[in-house]
């Protein structure tokens, strides 16, 4: 019990400085990603078992399918008709649960044309597998 | 000497480089933070402080598992032990 | 030292027994049993998800059956249990104390753990063994929701139960000249973990019997059609399990706190500090559980909190691989089985940790949040660390409670098998779920990436599995026709097979 013990401060030392630098750089990555610009467009996002469909700001509908383009801001709006999805663009690494009785937001900014995936990443039952839609980001 | 000018390339790298680019990059209407590009420059630097680590402590345990196992030609007797080896 | 198999008792006599060692060994072959059941349904889900399409199981909702059973089972039926079965035996003993506290409730806390399975198994809920609402509560079908939700309650009531038994064996039986801090570090890994239950667990029995009432339509509390909210359940229920991922590591460290000094010859470098390791670990588990909800929609100030209440629990658990490194350091280290498995419990223990600090980093969660991360990560806890450390002490108790020894050579091929498998499993699965692949899915696109990296994690389990079929085929030959042990010192370490440092120590 009497032996010196003063490497392992020294490594208690070096772990809590690591954590600190982890805590401090992840807090002010989400402190910048946080805030949605003012001009970004509101977009809808319903989840129901198991689709997705889409409400633009002008009142534009998709089902399955949403049409945005590049380099604009966009802010979805989520909520859900009945049990817990998961709103999430893989690629743009876009992902907030749709939460029945509340409004979740979330914000991004395309920056590549193309075709990617979305897909619910909570469990909501049978179909939870399948529950994708395509986004289609036109751009120049 | 070369350990210690290694280590503060490393944490130049890690730490003040970033910090200089998000505290000096302008945003113009127009122009996003990109939130994909944000996140995974994160997640590359928490992956290299992992791997570093993860290097040490496995290094560490390769070395004395080899070292220290009883089958070493150098391994002796420890002062807790009686008898013959 | 009590050899339970050497004299043949009748099977009634050790089922209506209270003795600690008893109850020990009816703890140790249901949680045995319960980790092969569990190991079955997880083979099955990796042979489905070798490629896309339908491979053995035709229907998604056997599929989400499948992957809740495996889950609840491997937790409760297995973790929980063989912790139990562990500390049943040795606690007593290490306390110097003739049983536990209270004989008759332990035996009552082992008893409910069977009728708790029969109805987990035969209801095949398939919600997640998080089984969250709405979902649980509007559209899980009945009866294998209600069905799963008492067998839980009996589970959960078996583990407060256990805990207390621990808590009063060791705080009030202990003999009157140890002092507290002469306990041994796998007695203080019971006293800790117990004290979390006994924290934790009320809080999931009243989630239950909500979620029960709600199912019901008695009430209304998540709800949201009847003004109830959804993620209250989940502050609920993560106040209870974040905490109980501690209670499934904590006795497993334990363990190899008895492992490591035994087969390096040398005693542990610092009983002090694994003890306050323990003390700040059992503390600062409550302060992290809303990190399970980052993607909730909750504030950037609350998840700030609990982002900084996750890393604070990381010191302490840093504190225990310091001190089985340092206590390896100069020693002679016999890699016999048991050892093998602690140090390679060790490893995937710190593997296990980076992944989950880089979890913690809150922007990253939006990356793995209910991806193959997630799954790769807590794997590497709950097999790499603690099944490792429990399936080493199990070949470490081997002779103990056979009185013969187990087939060391095909411990080591059982090992070998386990970790390479393990490493091919877990950390492809942390690389799936960079690319994207959500959880608890039965099926998924034909993105090559992913067939690929399924095809390997398949593969993976393979591996695991052919070692745990050479576990099983090893338990159960060397129990009836193994060599008889040297009780003295079965492993052929040199001094007494129990506390060399209970012997007077001239070092110290």
């Amino acid at each position: 019990m009497a032996h010196s013990n003063w490497a392992e401060w020294i490594y208690v030392a070096v772990v809590v400085a690591l954590l600190v630098y982890v805590g401090a750089e992840a807090w002010n990555i989400e402190r910048i990603i946080d805030h949605a610009p003012e001009d970004a467009e509101i977009i809808k996002v319903t989840a129901q078992q198991w689709f997705w469909s889409f409400e633009h700001e002008d009142g534009t509908k998709e089902v399955g399918e949403l049409h945005l383009k590049k380099d604009h801001a966009y802010k979805f709006e989520l909520e859900s008709k009945d049990v817990i999805h998961n709103f999430n663009i893989p690629e743009y690494v876009v992902l907030l649960d749709a939460v029945p009785g509340r409004i979740n937001t979330v914000w991004f900014s395309p920056t590549e044309a193309g075709e990617f995936d979305i897909q619910c990443r909570e469990y909501c039952g049978l179909i939870h597998y399948n529950m994708r839609a395509k986004l289609f980001v036109e751009g120049a | 000497m070369r350990t210690i000018f290694g280590l503060l390339i490393i944490i130049a790298t890690l730490c003040i480089i970033p910090t200089l680019e998000l505290v000096f990059a302008s945003e113009t209407p127009g122009e996003y933070i990109d939130r994909k590009a944000e996140i995974w420059n994160l997640f590359f630097r928490m992956m290299t402080v992992a791997f570093v680590v993860g290097g040490v402590i496995a290094g560490t345990m390769v070395w004395q598992v080899w070292r220290f196992r009883e089958s070493n030609p150098h391994a002796k007797r420890t002062p807790y032990e009686e008898g013959e080896l | 030292m009590v050899l339970e198999l050497a004299r043949a008792r009748p099977v009634w006599q050790i089922m209506f027994s209270t003795h600690h060692t008893d109850v020990g060994l009816l703890y140790l072959i249901f949680s045995l049993l319960a980790m092969f059941v569990g190991g079955a349904m997880a083979i099955a889900l990796r042979l489905e998800l070798f490629a896309p399409g339908a491979q053995v199981i035709g229907d998604a909702m056997d599929f989400n059956r499948l992957f809740t059973a495996h889950g609840t089972t491997m937790i409760f039926l297995f973790l929980l249990p063989s912790a139990s079965a562990v500390g049943n035996y040795l606690v007593p003993i290490m306390v110097r104390y003739k049983d536990m506290a209270y004989p008759k409730l332990n035996a009552i806390a082992f008893w409910l753990i069977p009728p708790g399975a029969a109805l987990v198994w035969l209801g095949m809920a398939d919600f997640g063994w998080y089984a969250n609402p709405p979902y649980s509560v509007i559209s899980a079908p009945a009866p294998a929701a209600e069905m799963w939700i008492f067998g839980l309650k009996l589970l959960g009531v078996s583990s407060i139960l256990g805990s207390i038994n621990f808590i009063v064996t060791i705080l009030k039986c202990k003999h009157p000249d140890m002092s507290i801090g002469k306990v041994p570090l796998l007695a203080w890994s019971f006293l800790s973990s117990s004290i979390i239950v006994l924290a934790a667990m009320p809080t999931f029995a009243a989630a239950l019997l909500m979620l029960l009432t709600d199912r019901l339509g008695a009430s209304g509390f998540f709800n949201p059609a009847v003004g109830g909210d959804p993620i209250a359940y989940s502050h609920l229920f993560w106040f209870t399990f974040h905490p109980e991922v501690y209670v499934l590591v904590i006795p497993a460290i334990g363990m190899m706190y008895e492992i490591i000094p035994r087969f390096s010859r040398r005693p542990i470098f610092s009983h002090s500090s694994g003890v306050a390791a323990f003390v700040i670990l059992s503390i600062v588990a409550f302060a992290s559980w809303a990190h399970h909800m980052f993607a909730t929609g909750m504030s950037f100030t609350e998840k700030t909190v609990f982002m900084v209440g996750t890393l604070a629990a990381v010191p302490a658990s840093a504190m225990h691989v310091f001190n089985f490194l340092a206590t390896m350091w100069n020693g002679r280290i016999k890699f016999a089985t048991p050892m093998m498995w602690a140090v390679g419990g060790i490893a995937l223990f710190f593997a296990a940790g980076a992944g989950g600090v880089v979890n913690t980093a809150m922007p990253l969660d939006f990356i793995t949040h209910d991806s193959y991360w997630v799954v790769g990560h807590f794997h590497l806890f709950v097999f790499g660390t603690i099944a490792f450390g429990t399936i080493g002490f199990v070949y470490y108790l081997f002779p103990y409670v056979t009185g013969r020894m187990y087939n060391e050579k095909l411990g080591v091929v059982h090992f070998i098998l386990a970790f390479v498998g393990a490493c091919i499993t877990f950390f492809t699965q942390h690389i799936l779920g960079l690319f994207g692949m959500p959880r608890r899915i039965y099926d998924y696109p034909d993105i090559p990436e992913w067939v690929a990296m399924n095809a390997l994690i398949s593969i993976g389990a393979m591996i695991i599995l052919v070692g745990m079929v050479i576990f099983l085929g090893n338990l159960i030959y060397s129990t009836a026709k193994g060599k008889p042990a040297n009780m003295e010192d079965p492993f052929g370490l040199g001094g007494k097979y129990y506390y060399p440092y209970e012997q007077r120590n001239p070092h110290h």
